[in-house]
């Protein structure tokens, strides 16, 4: 072994997460394992977003050397499944601790059958070194599970590899031989043997740097769900590799303001030519939007029977489905505050109110009748703008508990409910 | 004492005797009352017969049978072959088929005229009288009749009433079944009491190879413990749709009715009476004309407040009643509470758009489905503008066939063929019906909108 790869080892470790969830009408806490990789000498520690969220409230990174230091949370992205952490430098001086940092190499140069490692956690087991090659280096994956709910994917390509890749080895790196990271790991194929999917270092690097900077990712969305042409040129009597199929257009989105719809023909954006042949080539399809300007008109280049004509649409700011969540615990009601995204899914007419995620059985929401999925729109007859209209609703209930009437939306049924004490 | 008592009792025995004639002998005559009716419903590619029961209701050979007995997808035109069998003959006679009526949801069917003779109508056993409510614990019975193999044989069940409920119609529960769905129950002297709805579900609890026993509910299909009283069928009797599409039908437009608790009417300062919540108001809809609002409350009709009954749910089947006994054209009051207010609407009723089972269709086979005609309901249940729709929908999609293939599903509402907008059922009929017959042709596009989202289907023909 090169002296890169016994260093990229000095580099990985074990991150030890608790952290919240509202789902069951009350907060719960809950402990996992995950794998990362060391970047900097100032201690920023990159993993999975699926490891470490916004929900965590305690991170403890273990380096390899067996030390354990806390960290904390610089940024997270659940679009393309990565976090960064800071490990807490003035514990690590204090401490006197030592630890290496890892660099990137360049996932674009991978070739099929390339050996690579990936060295993590799996189980619990620290610092595992499991060998395979890169079974596709451009493998398109649909949305799988999602990041606890968070939509993920969307963004990029995966890195496939045969390297064993288990619980826990989450976050950790996908190296080459001379300890250069190429990938971060992040997904099995359940039931599967060897399909292991990481996330390609090009994307990693534009990420990190995004969340360094901003301790977010910005992205522009317009509402055009692409779709690959495959076979369908001849019908829309398009030379090959040209353009992509507008598969759907999201309700009330830019795009279907713009007045397009599914069955156009996408050709060019802003006149930079795009080709949707094949599913592999919607992620950058989808990032080319993405890394537009929020706010910013686009011209969107479109074929549409015979015609050939722009149209403009206006970016908006990409937001997740998921909402704010919380857990007022005296009722037994968790709550998810409505994203435009999850209005527009869903149909329904502006993003008001809050979305119930789980009651207590035997608590006040429970007994009154209120249910998964329900969305309340008042309480006692005020519209519900927020989470901090129902926190203050139930600090009421809590100071003097009187019958609260809820308004609630269930499939566009109306129905009223009363909360007793 | 003694001696008194013995003549009141002789007194007594030569009139009961003659009033309660011994059981089997008022059942043999009561079973002329009972038939069933066997239809074939006519689908793409199926036939799938059907067997309800019904009850006779005049001399006409009139003949009603529960609301369930009729698919409400399947167009009136695709339900045929009906005939009536007695009980205890294999042999059926051809029956008409007369509608359905909106009020009590009842289907009518009219034996031929060389049957009728052999019918007793059920208003031959009617009291003299007010039609008799039987009270807790009385004696109840009524008509079996057993499954076609065994030559509708009429059978006898008998209990005791349990239960008296407001549903709203008043229904009488007895402690075991009394009669097969739609046919009639009696009392001890043989008078009509009332007619057996379909059974409510019990509760058992299923015990197999886990850990723990599985909670289930089961119907029986075949017998019900649950009668709708005389009184709530015999006014209703003239409902005889004037013809099979059952038309007209009263139309208001609420959608969404939803009921409330007492909780939430005492929270409403609503202290003897319920309400329901407006959903939402249709558009276009006489409700909307009228000025009602989503989420208003209706508190009244014509003044009367909206009664509490059980379960909560019966509130809103009692507005709907009170809709559907009306017909276009009249005027409904409504006192609704918005906000704070009270508020007072006159609704004229209109006439119902047209519903699924009377939208056209017409099923293609070699592409291999059924495009049917987008009614008004369909533009509801898809939050789009009646104005604005085009466009058919798929309701039946052969499995394996070229449409099934290329992944088309039920209810997928396709907006373009070969990248042409539809915008009628007749341009959509003519455009596949091109298509069916071209057989040189390999393949066609079809743009389809599934649940807000759109597909494009690549339907191979060859």
């Amino acid at each position: 072994m090169k002296s890169g790869f016994n260093q990229l080892l000095d580099a990985v470790v074990r991150i030890d997460v608790r952290e919240i969830a509202f789902e069951a009408g009350s907060k719960r806490y809950a402990a996992s394992i995950g794998s990362g990789v060391i970047l900097s000498a100032d201690g920023l520690v990159l993993t999975n977003a699926h490891v470490a969220s916004s929900r965590a409230i305690e991170l403890n990174v273990t380096l390899a050397n067996q030390e354990r230091v806390t960290a904390k949370l610089v940024g997270w992205d659940h679009w393309t499944d990565l976090a960064l952490l800071r490990i807490d430098m003035a514990e690590v001086k204090r401490r006197s601790l030592k630890f290496a940092h890892a660099d990137f190499g360049d996932s674009g140069k991978l070739y099929p059958g390339e050996v690579v490692f990936a060295v993590g956690t799996p189980y619990g087991l620290s610092r595992t070194v499991t060998r395979g090659i890169i079974s596709n280096n451009n493998q398109y994956l649909e949305d799988l599970a999602g990041v606890n709910g968070y939509e993920t994917g969307q963004f990029n390509t995966w890195l496939q590899t045969d390297a064993a890749i288990n619980p826990g080895n989450s976050g950790g790196p996908l190296v080459t031989e001379d300890g250069k990271v190429i990938g971060i790991s992040t997904r099995g194929f359940n039931g599967a043997n060897n399909l292991g999917f990481a996330i390609p270092s090009t994307t990693a690097q534009r990420v990190v740097a995004g969340l360094v900077r901003d301790g977010a990712i910005t992205r522009s969305y317009i509402g055009l769900v692409p779709g690959a042409l495959q076979d369908l040129e001849t019908f829309y009597s398009l030379a090959l590799n040209t353009g992509v199929l507008v598969h759907s257009v999201e309700p009330g989105s830019p795009t279907a303001k713009a007045g397009l719809h599914g069955g156009d023909i996408l050709l060019a954006i802003d006149g930079v030519k795009v080709v949707g042949r094949f599913p592999e080539e919607l992620p950058g399809i989808q990032n080319l939007i993405a890394s537009q300007p929020v706010g910013a008109p686009l011209k969107l280049t479109v074929k549409r029977g015979a015609d050939t004509r722009d149209y403009t649409v206006v970016t908006e700011k990409l937001e997740s489905r998921v909402g704010e969540e919380w857990a007022l615990e005296k009722w037994g009601l968790s709550v998810r505050k409505i994203s435009r995204a999850y209005a527009r899914e869903k149909q329904l007419e502006d993003d008001s109110g809050v979305v119930v995620i789980g009651v207590q059985p035997g608590f006040p929401a429970d007994v009154a009748g209120l249910g998964r999925g329900d969305i309340v729109m008042k309480i006692n007859q005020q519209p519900v703008g927020s989470i901090e209209v129902i926190k203050a609703a139930q600090a009421a209930y809590e100071a003097k508990p009187a019958p609260t009437l809820f308004e609630v939306q269930r499939a566009r049924r109306v129905s009223l409910y009363i909360l007793k004490p | 004492m003694k001696f008194r008592f013995l003549l009141s009792a002789l007194l007594l025995v030569p009139c009961a005797l003659r009033a309660a004639a011994d059981l089997p002998t008022l059942w043999a005559e009561r079973a002329k009352s009972a038939v069933a009716v066997e239809y074939v419903t006519v689908t793409e590619t199926e036939r799938q017969p059907t067997i309800s029961m019904g009850t006779v209701i005049d001399r006409e050979g009139t003949i009603i049978m529960p609301s369930g007995s009729v698919d409400p997808r399947a167009a009136t035109w695709q339900l045929k072959e009906f005939k009536i069998y007695l009980p205890g003959d294999p042999t059926g006679t051809p029956a008409e088929y007369l509608g359905q009526d909106a009020f009590t949801g009842w289907h009518f069917v009219r034996a031929s005229e060389k049957i009728r003779a052999q019918l007793t109508p059920i208003t031959a056993f009617a009291a003299k009288g007010a039609s008799p409510v039987p009270a807790l614990s009385d004696f109840v019975w009524g008509i079996g009749l057993r499954n076609k193999d065994e030559d509708f044989a009429p059978y006898l069940m008998q209990s005791y009433v349990a239960l008296i409920q407001a549903l709203p119609q008043k229904t009488a529960i007895a402690q075991q079944e009394v009669a097969s769905p739609g046919l009639p129950a009696f009392n001890r002297d043989g008078v009509f009491l009332g007619l057996a709805q379909a059974s409510f579900g019990q509760s058992f609890l299923q015990f197999g190879r886990g850990p723990r026993p599985v909670p289930v509910v089961l119907i029986n299909v075949e017998e019900s413990s649950a009668f709708m009283l005389a009184d709530e069928i015999f006014p209703n009797l003239g409902r005889v749709p004037k013809n099979v599409s059952g038309r007209p039908l009263a139309w208001l437009g609420a959608y969404g009715l939803e009921p409330m608790d007492r909780e939430v009417a005492k929270f409403l300062k609503l202290e003897a009476q319920s309400g329901a919540v407006v959903s939402e108001v249709l558009e276009g809809s006489p409700a909307e004309k009228a000025g009602l609002k989503d989420r208003d409350i209706i508190l009244a009709l014509g003044g009367k407040p909206l009664p509490q009954l059980k379960p909560d749910r019966v509130v809103v089947t009692y507005l709907e009643r009170e809709v559907d006994r009306r017909a276009p054209g009249d005027t409904l009051a409504l006192t609704v509470l918005r906000g704070g207010d009270r508020v007072e609407l006159k609704v004229v009723l209109g006439e119902e758009p047209k519903i699924l089972r009377e939208a056209e269709r017409k099923y293609f086979d070699r592409i291999g489905f059924t495009a049917r005609e987008f009614v008004y309901g369909d533009a509801i249940d898809r939050h789009v503008k009646v104005a604005d729709t085009t466009g058919v929908v798929a309701l039946f999609v052969k499995p394996s066939s070229p449409a099934g293939v290329a992944g088309l599903r039920l209810d997928d509402w396709i907006k373009e063929i070969d990248g042409a907008e539809v915008k009628t059922f007749a341009a959509a009929i003519a455009k596949l019906g091109e298509i069916e017959k071209d057989l040189a042709r390999a393949e066609f596009v079809l743009l389809v909108s599934r649940g807000g989202e759109t597909a494009v289907l690549r339907v191979k023909l060859k």
